[in-house]
């Protein structure tokens, strides 16, 4: 796959309280950014289990982002400060074991801070572009078990 | 307790209803609570959304918290709630009865759009041809004559501002109506009318809050006159990420970001030829907007021109700390004498004495903020004589047992809260709203609640 | 469990999604997905004709999952799950997909690229639910019964709003008898009424009500339970009484700083606190010829920085009583920064001029000095205002100190497991918009133990505490959102750190 047809494949992991209002007011204000990220929402960046970005970056995503509030905004008081700490750790394991730590990226949004969305996704893209796909353990994408 | 005696002149039957009128925050939180109670409330607002002032706000001292971000879920609760019915875009009329049983005639002006119908998708905006000074912008930039006040406004209705409509205001009805044509709800009702509603209830709450005041009134400050003299929510305008500068500290006459802003606090304040009283909250706003713009441009540096410092609140003492440690500002004890304007650069020249130091200067600027005084609002004394309350001599509603029952207005059942009632923050606003709902609760809740086991 | 049957419901939102994202293949796509029964475009879905449609495809293709794809859940999520409910499908079986404010509103020139999106986002929606489970929201019971530690007058305020609203009060008061702070106090401004006569009333009041249950000379000794369910232990002299309330309100009030050391403060006989004074003016009013009041004494300081907010009044006050006294006594406030916020602050503050009380600004650079022998009898100020130094002579000086967390506070603190601040005093869940509530749900606080306040903003924020108990008591339930944690038993090991961890004490 020649690097300008590589569409990579972002998970946005989105604080209900603040990230999430962040990038609706990105929205709101129409402000246009690469269409590579996906959003999930969260009740709070803390909920974010380390498991879930392996799995992600396991499994055909090449890029993954947590957003949670600004610190001292959790909406939870100290979820965000977990999450930080948390991350941080990570960060360290995916370098240990070959994945590139940038394919991970972990920053504050406020529900007014549509901008800075916007900065932080068109960003991320084009790192995770440049990164290129996450071929590491690349495995079929598994549908729902019932 | 002075109503417990008179209460048993009046009908047993008490409304379970309120009357909320200003859906700013503290109309708002007063709703919540008295909503959650289980009482019906009826919140009124002149202007098409609720949010009142702090909307309109970038961010609240002292924990620099966004304000839409903290506001927004309010107005959205608030809206939500079953037990509240919101009538924006509407005034109070009239007002008839006692506590427990008042009747309330509520005029709701014609929006021209069918609330029913519209989704708020903003399609009507984008295509609608004219355009009107923005006065939830201060009048710094323009919006459309069909409209929503901000981004986040609820209820998310668009609203035809009459005066300026091409449509409306064409004698012979012949123009435009592009708004009509691109609505895919069909949510454009030219045919809607003034409506009077007519509302049965027992207790009233006041939440009308301030205006800035007009610092042209003092001449010697240059408002109005020089182009980079703004006022303090002028200036919170162009800091908001959803103003008219997107967030970019810029300067009116050239759109140049500043370097050096002289913040000049008590304008129109603590002064007998204009307001004799304290604002309350500008010393803590002007620390504040000073901080966000040196958080702008860590080159920035603020001035802030003060009297008294007045930081009595919870951590703002500490603030004002962190603003002259790590926002460099500068505090100077002195009320400028006048400010004039460098007629080639446009900045504005402050001529200042600093009391402690003794020594009178002159310091030229990139932009000044005046931090003026808040005001009761306009319409104020319209509203009091409607509701029969009395009114202090500033416009502020009086509240005769000011220490035992702060937020009980001349006339039993009627109660004031925010900065209609005193000058006051947030915080303090919040707790009045709430503990009106108290007050309301003593007059009309009052059945035995059984312990059951 | 039945096999999911998804409805998926794509919304047009007129050309705001309709004009970038191409919905009609985007409702195709959907068609063939696993587990999906049904899917259909609207114009808009949250209008009444597309909330009808949602009821109306719930019923006909019998539907047990469903998803809408439109615009932020942060404005209409509840409306589509009551619109579910409605239907007779359990609101949590319903998933929210964002495709205008994450999608067609911001990638409005790439209409491709947005279609595939959206299509991304709804395969994403419909697998997650297909895995949703119905989920029931947690109600418990509230008494209708409150408990009020501090029978302060926010205390008293607080109690009697709750009894008079018709609700059962337990009020416990340390002291022997009722009305905390204001029993110390002579006046009170700004109308000069003494303060006995404010708080008689009410004691009497509070003593005389049916509903009240006053428990003095007694502490809350242990408290167990949540909201709506609190067992509470008072203890009077050693003998315990236990009884259970809804809802809790901590009012114990505040201590005054004692200033040892500063300002020849317990050196010097005639150098008081500004309470001291007080006592000493409802006793024996003295007969002043000369007085120096000092500002934020302890306060302002490194060690302390917070503003007591308070206290200049208490000087200005003081400053006119002792004015009145003598009308020729030399009456000085030194202050840093005069605190007279609002309309009658600033209006008492005109008052004290026209009394004659003079006013200085010193600063902490150059301090005042006490200077005597055996008593107070000159005050050197370096006078900031006008460059010089004064010396005052005097017979009383007296300083203003900070209010300061209540000794009792971290005791509270520990028994009702809600924090404290930096200061010392209580922290309440958020400084801005929730000022009398602690984060754990059911206990509220008010009056000076939270922070400084004067009488009529702690009756203020006693009123507010009272509303905030009222709530819950009233509505009878506490209903708990379905979006919390819970405990998977296979796992647990019982190790408490979950216990420990929530910020909330919800486990």
């Amino acid at each position: 796959m020649s690097e300008h047809t590589f569409q990579p494949r972002i998970i946005a992991f989105c604080c209900n309280w603040c990230s999430y209002a962040g990038a609706d007011l990105a929205g709101v204000s129409r402000l246009q950014m690469p269409a590579d990220f996906n959003i999930i929402r969260v009740m709070c960046s803390a909920r974010v289990a380390p498991e879930w970005i392996i799995k992600a970056l396991l499994n055909g995503i090449d890029g993954v982002m947590v957003l949670g509030c600004h610190i001292g905004d959790c909406h939870y008081i100290s979820g965000n400060h977990r999450a930080a700490k948390r991350f941080v750790l990570l960060k360290e394991m995916l370098a240990f074991v070959g994945v590139h730590p940038d394919r991970l990226l972990v920053d504050w949004v406020s529900a007014s801070e549509g901008r800075k969305f916007q900065t932080l996704v068109t960003e991320f893209s084009k790192r995770v572009k440049e990164l290129g796909p996450c071929r590491e353990w690349q495995v079929e994408i598994q549908t729902p078990q019932r | 307790m002075r109503y417990e005696r008179r209460y048993e002149e009046y009908e047993p039957e008490m409304k379970q209803s309120v009357l909320v009128i200003g859906a700013g925050i503290a109309g708002i939180q007063a709703s919540i609570d008295l909503a959650q109670m289980g009482l019906q409330v009826y919140l009124v607002e002149r202007s098409p959304s609720i949010g009142g002032r702090m909307a309109q706000l970038d961010k609240t001292f002292p924990t620099n918290d966004c304000a839409i971000c903290i506001l927004a879920p309010k107005m959205i609760e608030c809206a939500n709630h079953e037990n509240v019915h919101l009538l924006t875009y509407s005034e109070v009329a009239a007002i008839e009865g006692h506590a427990g049983n008042f009747r309330v005639n509520v005029r709701k002006k014609p929006r021209y759009v069918d609330p029913d119908r519209c989704t708020g998708c903003g399609e009507c905006v984008e295509k609608c041809p004219r355009r009107v000074s923005d006065e939830f912008n201060l009048n710094l930039n323009r919006r459309r004559a069909i409209y929503i006040p901000f981004p986040q406004a609820v209820p998310r209705v668009m609203t035809v501002d009459a005066e300026h409509c091409l449509y409306l205001t064409d004698l012979d009805k012949d123009r435009c109506r592009l708004c009509e044509e691109v609505c895919q709800a069909g949510a454009i009702n030219w045919e809607q009318q003034e409506e009077i509603v007519e509302l049965d209830i027992g207790a009233i709450v006041i939440a009308t809050g301030f205006d800035p005041y007009d610092a042209s009134e003092l001449e010697e400050y240059g408002f109005g006159r020089i182009q980079n003299v703004i006022n303090g929510l002028q200036y919170e305008r162009l800091v908001s990420a959803s103003g008219p500068t997107g967030g970019e500290l810029l300067r009116p006459s050239d759109g140049a970001h500043p370097h050096t802003v002289a913040f000049i606090q008590c304008v129109g304040s603590r002064d007998m030829n204009h307001n004799p009283y304290c604002s309350s909250v500008c010393c803590m706003f002007a620390t504040k907007e000073a901080i966000l713009a040196n958080e702008h441009d860590p080159e920035l540096k603020p001035y802030i021109f003060y009297t008294d410092l007045r930081a009595g609140g919870k951590r703002f003492q500490e603030y004002i700390t962190r603003a002259e440690d790590e926002y460099q500002v500068t505090y100077i004890r002195g009320r400028p004498g006048n400010i004039g304007e460098n007629p080639e650069t446009g900045n504005p020249v402050v001529r200042y004495e600093d009391t402690t130091a003794r020594q009178v200067h002159e310091m030229e600027v990139d932009l000044v903020v005046l931090c003026q005084a808040l005001v009761p609002r306009h319409g104020q004394q319209e509203i009091a004589k409607v509701l029969g309350i009395v009114l202090d001599e500033y416009g502020f509603v009086h509240t005769p047992e000011r220490l035992l029952y702060p937020v009980d207005t001349s006339v039993p059942g009627i109660f004031a809260c925010g900065y209609c009632q005193s000058p006051q923050d947030i915080p303090d606003s919040v707790t009045q709203a709430s503990g009106t709902a108290a007050r309301v609760a003593e007059l009309l809740c009052r059945e035995e609640m059984e312990h059951k086991l | 469990m039945s096999e999911p049957r998804v409805g998926v419901f794509v919304c047009h939102c007129g050309t705001n999604i309709g004009g970038v994202v191409d919905v009609p293949a985007v409702v195709e796509y959907a068609r063939a997905l696993p587990y999906v029964a049904h899917v259909e475009g609207n114009l808009y879905s949250c209008s009444v004709d597309g909330l009808s449609s949602l009821k109306q495809g719930i019923h006909e293709h019998r539907l047990n999952r469903v998803v809408v794809a439109s615009c932020t859940p942060r404005t209409h999520e509840p409306l589509f799950k009551d619109a579910c409910e409605q239907a007779g499908l359990n609101r949590y079986l319903f998933e929210f997909v964002n495709i205008r404010e994450h999608c067609s509103w911001v990638h409005s020139h790439e209409g491709d690229v947005a279609t595939v999106k959206a299509i991304r986002l709804i395969r994403m929606g419909v697998a997650k639910a297909c895995l949703l489970e119905p989920q029931d929201e947690a109600e418990s019971g509230v008494i209708p019964e409150a408990l009020v530690i501090g029978g302060g007058i926010a205390g008293m305020t607080a109690a009697l709003n709750l009894a008079r609203q018709g609700f059962h009060v337990h009020l416990v008061e340390k002291e022997a008898q009722l009305g905390g702070r204001l029993l110390q106090i002579n006046r009170l401004c700004p109308t000069d009424i003494e303060a006995y006569d404010l708080i008689k009333p009410i004691i009497q009041e509070v003593e005389d009500h049916g509903r009240i249950t006053l428990h003095v000379s007694s502490m809350v000794h242990e408290v167990s339970g949540y909201v709506g369910n609190f067992q509470i232990t008072v203890a009077e002299d050693g003998e315990k009484q236990s009884f259970d309330v809804g809802t809790i309100v901590v009012a114990t009030g505040a201590d005054v700083l004692q200033p040892v050391g500063l300002y020849g403060y317990g050196q010097f006989p005639n150098v008081l606190t500004q309470l001291e004074l007080e006592d000493r003016l409802k006793a024996e009013p003295p007969l002043i010829t000369g007085a120096v009041l000092i500002n934020c004494v302890g306060s302002r300081i490194p060690e302390r920085p917070y503003c007591s907010r308070v206290c200049c009044m208490t000087s200005l006050k003081n400053a006119i009583q002792l004015k009145k006294l003598n009308p020729d006594a030399q009456v000085y406030v030194l202050h840093r920064d005069l605190l007279t916020y609002g309309v009658e602050f600033e209006r008492y503050y005109r008052r004290a001029m026209k009394a004659g009380v003079r006013f200085l600004r010193y600063n902490l650079e150059n301090p005042p000095q006490i200077v005597g022998r055996g008593r107070a009898e000159n005050v050197v100020v370096w006078d900031a205002l006008r460059g010089r130094e004064l010396h005052l002579p005097v017979d009383l000086v007296v300083l203003s100190t900070p209010l300061v967390p209540a000794s009792d506070n971290e005791r509270i603190s520990r028994l009702l497991k809600v924090p404290l601040g930096e200061s010392g005093f209580f922290l309440e869940a958020h400084i801005k918009l929730r000022p009398v509530e602690f984060a754990t749900d059911g206990i509220f606080v008010c009056g000076t133990t939270r922070w400084s306040a004067d009488v009529s903003e702690s009756i203020s924020q006693a009123y507010a505490a009272s509303t905030k108990a009222a709530i819950p008591m009233r509505m009878g339930v506490v209903t708990a959102e379905a979006i919390t944690a819970y405990s998977e038993p296979s796992f647990c090991t019982g190790c408490g750190t979950c216990v420990v961890t929530c910020p909330f004490n919800a486990i």
